[in-house]
């Protein structure tokens, strides 16, 4: 196999990682913080990343004249002598050469580093291909090296069994992200997804800031994506599914905490729900919503509400009733039938329309995954009991956008997101947190993400956010830093063998081509668009 | 070609009276002795000096006017005869039935033999390596050693005919040697760049 050489390794430690001097023909400038490189120890194979490079020089007079017009022999003679440059590698996985049980187990985590002058060398593709796998079944191509081009495939099935973020400044690409994870997920089979699409973009075609057309999961995937709607002009306009409704009674006051933010309430307005949650059940806010002021006077005494705090929390939430998709009593059989659904393998899109302020993507989100969260649990303790397989819930995973107003250290405790996030994959139910400002999570939650992808952040503290509880941290922060600032993306965590820094693929026809053609062959005969409402 | 005879013969480095007076071989020259049956020694003229025969006799001012330069060596032939040239070689190794060993020779070259001048072909089969650089870099003589490296390099890169990539590689090699003295390197590098 040939691998272009790059330097040798002279020093180091197992903590610190490798310092490697270049060879004299190798220009930094070939090399990018964070690329994949390869160092041949004598029984080991160290598959490592560049985390940091360093300009020297052998005598320091040179720096304090240094040659700026020098004639190109001098200039040739001191290059590589008397200036020359070192890079920091961190070896991150080791494939022992010596012993055959490794090339079928593949690359191990690393246990020891290599002697002195061990040669570092550009991965090539079979580098690549040894670590990262080959495309096909739940090994789902997201991209490629920066410079070169081969896949760098996401292990999709570990991808979705836990919880996991996608994280970057505004116009980093998530959202394309999120599309060809989607699309990925509902092909290879993965896990069923549930996408609350707040600014309904999901579903349908969308036109881009650069003006072309993408394709919707619903176009792209046929009937293998439900589409839901809470807008019911929208719904009557699009190809939507089923246009949820939400009843007054399907409100916790669990909720009211959550949207204390939004609705202004202070905390023991936000308490006051709990008090007559207490009293009411169900059926609190309908009669929080319809008490004369006689009645609510008799209810704080009785109760020992603040009379204030619930009068401020009654006029706030008359505000929340007049939303078009609240009715004063609904049933969750639109929401059971959504999960039946997933159960079955299909996965649903909540578009929210109009209803897109922040109040009703929060109060919509908790309700459904409330819900959701609760069947799964059922289903998950009827399969501990029967121990059947087939009682076995099918993988889910929740995609929620500007997760922060979710998971912010406030709410995170109380919120059912916070829960899952947390629980992890107990239920069978995970999370694809997708937020600009990891800095807004609570770092319990974000310790809890099994895989991180995030674009460019620069803001330190969400940098510091997203490398919470990921080993090596000082040597991802460098190649974090250096992404683009469109299409590169920083890959870590559960989903892959090592972070990598990768170029996007592209959402584009020939990704349309690749997914519909993996989708025929991968679907099953027992799944077919009428028998969704079965059972 | 014969130039000179042996009349100081160490471990290290050999002194030889020139034949041809005020004209030793060129700083940094290559230069050989036969010290056996298909076996030669190797040095690098390090040092010339022209004086009086008589140690304990100084040369006097002998121009006039009218009489200067060449003339005084024409108008006093016995010049010939009480003055004399002497150049000291280091000793950088030995090609020994055409094996090159660029290190200090076993034994020091015997006194009044014979100093050659070294052809273009013998100087381009001895520097295919630089490793020569290290000993002359280790000299203690008057001459300072960045100036002789300098020399040499200069020297052979002619007698290799201009040969561009000997002269990048040995410089890059005297860079290595000299990395950790940068005032000395640039004093070298600039002394071997081609002026064209």
């Amino acid at each position: 196999m040939e691998r272009s050489r790059l330097g040798v390794v002279t020093d180091g430690a197992f903590n610190t990682g490798l310092t490697v001097r270049l060879d004299a023909d190798r220009s930094t400038e070939d090399l990018r913080v964070g690329e994949f490189v390869v160092i041949e120890g004598k029984s080991n194979r160290y598959f490592s990343m560049i985390s940091d490079m360093q300009l020297r020089v052998s005598d320091p007079r040179l720096l304090s004249s240094p040659p700026d017009d020098a004639p190109p022999l001098v200039a040739h003679a001191l290059a590589g002598t008397s200036t020359y440059a070192t890079v920091e590698v961190k070896p991150m996985l080791m494939l022992d050469l010596t012993s055959d049980l490794d090339e079928l187990r593949g690359p191990q985590s690393v246990r020891t580093i290599p002697m002195h002058f061990a040669a570092l060398y550009e991965a090539s593709e079979m580098d690549f291909a040894t670590v990262f796998g080959k495309e096909g079944g739940t090994n789902f191509a997201v991209g490629t090296p920066v410079t070169m081009d081969i896949p760098i495939c996401l292990r999709l099935d570990r991808f979705v069994e836990r919880s996991n973020g996608i994280f970057g400044q505004s116009g980093t690409g998530k959202s394309f992200l999120a599309r060809l994870l989607l699309s990925g997920i509902v092909t290879s089979r993965a896990a069923a997804n549930l996408i609350f699409d707040m600014h309904s973009e999901y579903a349908f075609d969308k036109q881009t800031e650069d003006g072309h057309w993408v394709r919707g999961l619903r176009e792209l995937l046929g009937s293998q994506v439900l589409v839901y709607s809470l807008d019911a002009e929208a719904a009557a306009r699009r190809n939507v599914d089923v246009t949820l409704i939400i009843g007054l009674n399907q409100i916790e006051a669990e909720d009211i905490m959550l949207l204390a933010d939004e609705l202004d309430l202070t905390a023991t307005t936000a308490a006051t729900a709990g008090l007559l949650g207490d009293q009411y059940g169900d059926d609190w806010l309908r009669q929080l919503l319809a008490m004369s002021p006689d009645e609510l006077a008799q209810f704080c005494q009785s109760s020992g509400a603040h009379p204030e705090a619930t009068k401020a929390l009654q006029r706030k939430l008359r505000e929340v009733q007049r939303r078009g998709y609240l009715t004063e009593k609904a049933s969750f059989s639109l929401i059971d039938e959504m999960v039946t659904a997933l159960g079955k393998g299909r996965s649903a899109i909540l578009e929210f329309g109009r209803h897109d302020s922040p109040l009703d993507y929060m109060l919509v989100a908790n309700i459904v995954t409330r819900r959701v969260r609760r069947l799964y649990q059922q289903k998950m303790e009827r399969f501990e009991e029967t121990k059947a397989e087939a009682d076995r819930p099918l993988q889910l995973m929740i995609t929620l956008e500007e997760a922060h107003k979710f998971l912010n250290p406030t709410v995170a405790r109380q919120t059912i997101f916070g829960t899952i996030a947390r629980e992890m994959r107990k239920y069978n139910v995970t999370l694809m947190v997708i937020d600009q400002r990891p800095s807004g999570i609570d770092p319990e939650v974000m310790s809890q993400l099994g895989t991180r992808i995030t674009g460019l952040l620069t803001e330190e503290r969400d940098i510091d956010a997203v490398l919470t509880g990921v080993s090596g941290r000082s040597f991802l922060r460098g190649s974090l830093a250096s992404l683009d600032t469109r299409q590169q993306l920083l890959l870590m965590g559960h989903a892959v063998p090592m972070p990598i820094t990768v170029r996007t693929r592209s959402y584009d026809k020939e990704f349309y081509q690749d997914i519909q053609r993996g989708g025929r062959a991968q679907e099953l005969p027992d799944v077919v668009a009428t028998d969704i409402w079965a059972e | 070609m014969r130039i000179g005879e042996i009349i100081e013969s160490t471990s290290t480095h050999f002194v030889a009276e020139g034949f041809e007076l005020n004209h030793p071989p060129a700083l940094g020259s290559f230069v050989r002795v036969c010290v056996g049956e298909g076996c030669d020694l190797y040095g690098v003229v390090c040092y010339g000096e022209t004086g009086s025969l008589d140690p304990g006799r100084r040369a006097v001012r002998r121009s006039t006017e009218e009489s200067f330069d060449d003339q005084i060596y024409r108008e006093s032939p016995q010049l010939e005869h009480v003055l004399r040239t002497e150049f000291t070689s280091l000793a950088v190794g030995v090609i020994e039935r055409g094996e090159v060993l660029q290190c200090l020779p076993s034994q020091p070259p015997p006194l009044h033999f014979s100093v050659h001048g070294c052809s273009a072909d013998e100087t381009t089969l001895f520097t295919e390596n630089l490793h020569y650089f290290r000993i002359l870099l280790r000299a203690s003589g008057l001459v300072p050693v960045e100036q002789l490296l300098a020399a040499n390099i200069r020297q052979v890169h002619r007698g290799r005919g201009e040969d561009k990539d000997w002269l990048q590689r040995a410089a890059r090699e005297a860079a290595n040697l000299l990395k950790y003295d940068y005032d000395r390197l640039m004093t070298l590098l600039y002394a071997i760049e081609p002026t064209s």
